[in-house]
């Protein structure tokens, strides 16, 4: 299977590109549908209520119904552009209830002035990436990156959280970044690798 | 392009959107410019994008999806466009009246400038500096952390040279004497939480003048 075909075959870039091409409502609710509930647990995860956390699900969708025009399938799968939707949504909100906040998601991640050049066809392969090095990870160390994602805690709350010494938290983290940060050094044998074995 | 980057803890906090402030924007402003950055984020948002793939499911209330659909026709908030200032890092562009060149410096001392940016909070105090060409500042450690993005020019310390685009972290296990290059000002954007702590002979006298 090639590359290109691989990325077009995921169904939930199928999806974005239907909204995109042809503003197809099914596609959209389809969508809404099997990600919806996912999002709902990031944001509660996060800290949101449910009410909050349906707010900012609204937000997302309609910002994927006006941006789907915008996803390109070669430089992230929709999985991680809608991650990233949800990601900034989420701050948008928090600065808007705090109202002290200075930062905007727009300040983070500018929108490209020019199209994306370099990450065409990496999508996949990034993905690729992203499952190989959580699933190489121990289930301790996984547990720590998923606090960092999802629940934003410090060192010493995630501690306490696990019931374990702060310098056993602080090395598990260290031992991860070091796994995660080998990987993608040298994530360009990791393309080879992935690419001789799934394709 | 840049020797110096962001560690993996803070490229992967920003990338799981943990640093909405002034370190958020100083980490943006690096990864503009640095390619190996930005490969490594797009790989850590995937890694968000598979979390979400993996994470269990919450019942949504059925009358959402309407609500999304009422809304999808309504004219979208107008966005005001981003200044772009030369020599400014986009993310860095918002909080600035003009290009580096029209900077109304503050400060008593030739060698060092400073002008405050509007990002301060609670955490992170947020200055640009500039150093003058050739010029050496106090010999100083920290209280705590200290980030650095170098804007323009050039400046060196015991650890090294750094260079337009370079990310440098210190924190109070460090004592050094940042002196710019000979030939140009140098001016950073520069993050403390907490105050520095002067340790030379002179720079201890200013110690309770420094936040």
């Amino acid at each position: 299977m090639s590359e290109q075909s691989s990325v077009k075959l995921n169904p939930l870039n199928q999806l974005v590109i239907k909204i995109a091409e042809s503003q197809d409502r099914v596609a959209f609710k389809e969508l809404f549908e099997s990600v919806s509930p996912k999002l709902k647990s990031y944001a509660m995860q996060c800290g949101s209520s449910a009410h909050e956390a349906e707010e900012l699900i609204q937000e997302c969708f309609i910002t994927v119904w006006r941006k789907a025009h915008t996803f390109n399938p070669n430089a992230a799968s929709a999985i991680t552009w809608l991650y990233t939707i949800v990601r900034n949504k989420r701050i948008d909100l928090l600065r808007k209830t705090k109202n002290k906040e200075f930062v905007i998601s727009d300040d983070l991640w500018p929108e490209p002035e020019t199209g994306c050049l370099e990450n065409d066809v990496e999508s996949d392969l990034n993905q690729n990436i992203a499952r190989t090095l959580l699933h190489g990870l121990s289930q301790e160390q996984r547990q720590i990156v998923y606090k960092v994602y999802f629940e934003g805690k410090s060192h010493s709350e995630i501690a306490s959280d696990l019931g374990e010494p702060l310098g056993t938290i602080k090395s598990r983290l260290r031992l991860a970044m070091k796994k995660l940060d080998s990987l993608a050094k040298e994530n360009i044998t990791w393309l080879i690798i992935i690419l001789v074995t799934t394709y | 392009m840049a020797n110096y980057h962001p560690s993996n803890d803070l490229l992967i906090e920003f990338s799981a959107g943990k640093l909405p402030n002034a370190l958020g924007i100083m980490v943006a402003s690096h990864i503009e410019n640095c390619a190996e950055c930005q490969k490594k984020t797009n790989i850590f948002a995937s890694i968000g994008g598979e979390l979400i793939n993996d994470i269990h499911q919450t019942d949504v209330n059925e009358a959402l999806f309407g609500n999304i659909l009422s809304q999808l026709d309504k004219d979208p908030e107008i966005i005001i466009p981003r200044p772009s200032y030369k020599g400014i890092p986009r993310p860095l562009s918002r909080f600035m009246s003009g290009p580096l060149e029209n900077i109304k410096w503050r400060g008593y001392a030739r060698s060092l400038k400073e002008y405050n940016l509007p990002i301060s909070d609670n955490q992170y105090n947020a200055k640009l500096y500039k150093i003058s060409a050739g010029k050496k500042l106090p010999e100083h450690t920290h209280k705590g952390n200290e980030y650095t993005l170098v804007l323009s020019g050039k400046f060196s310390d015991n650890a090294g040279c750094y260079d337009i685009g370079d990310f440098i972290a210190t924190d109070n296990a460090i004592t050094h004497q940042p002196k710019a290059w000979t030939n140009s000002d140098c001016i950073c954007f520069a993050i403390v939480d907490a105050p520095l702590t002067m340790t030379g002979t002179f720079g201890k006298l200013l110690n309770p003048f420094i936040r």
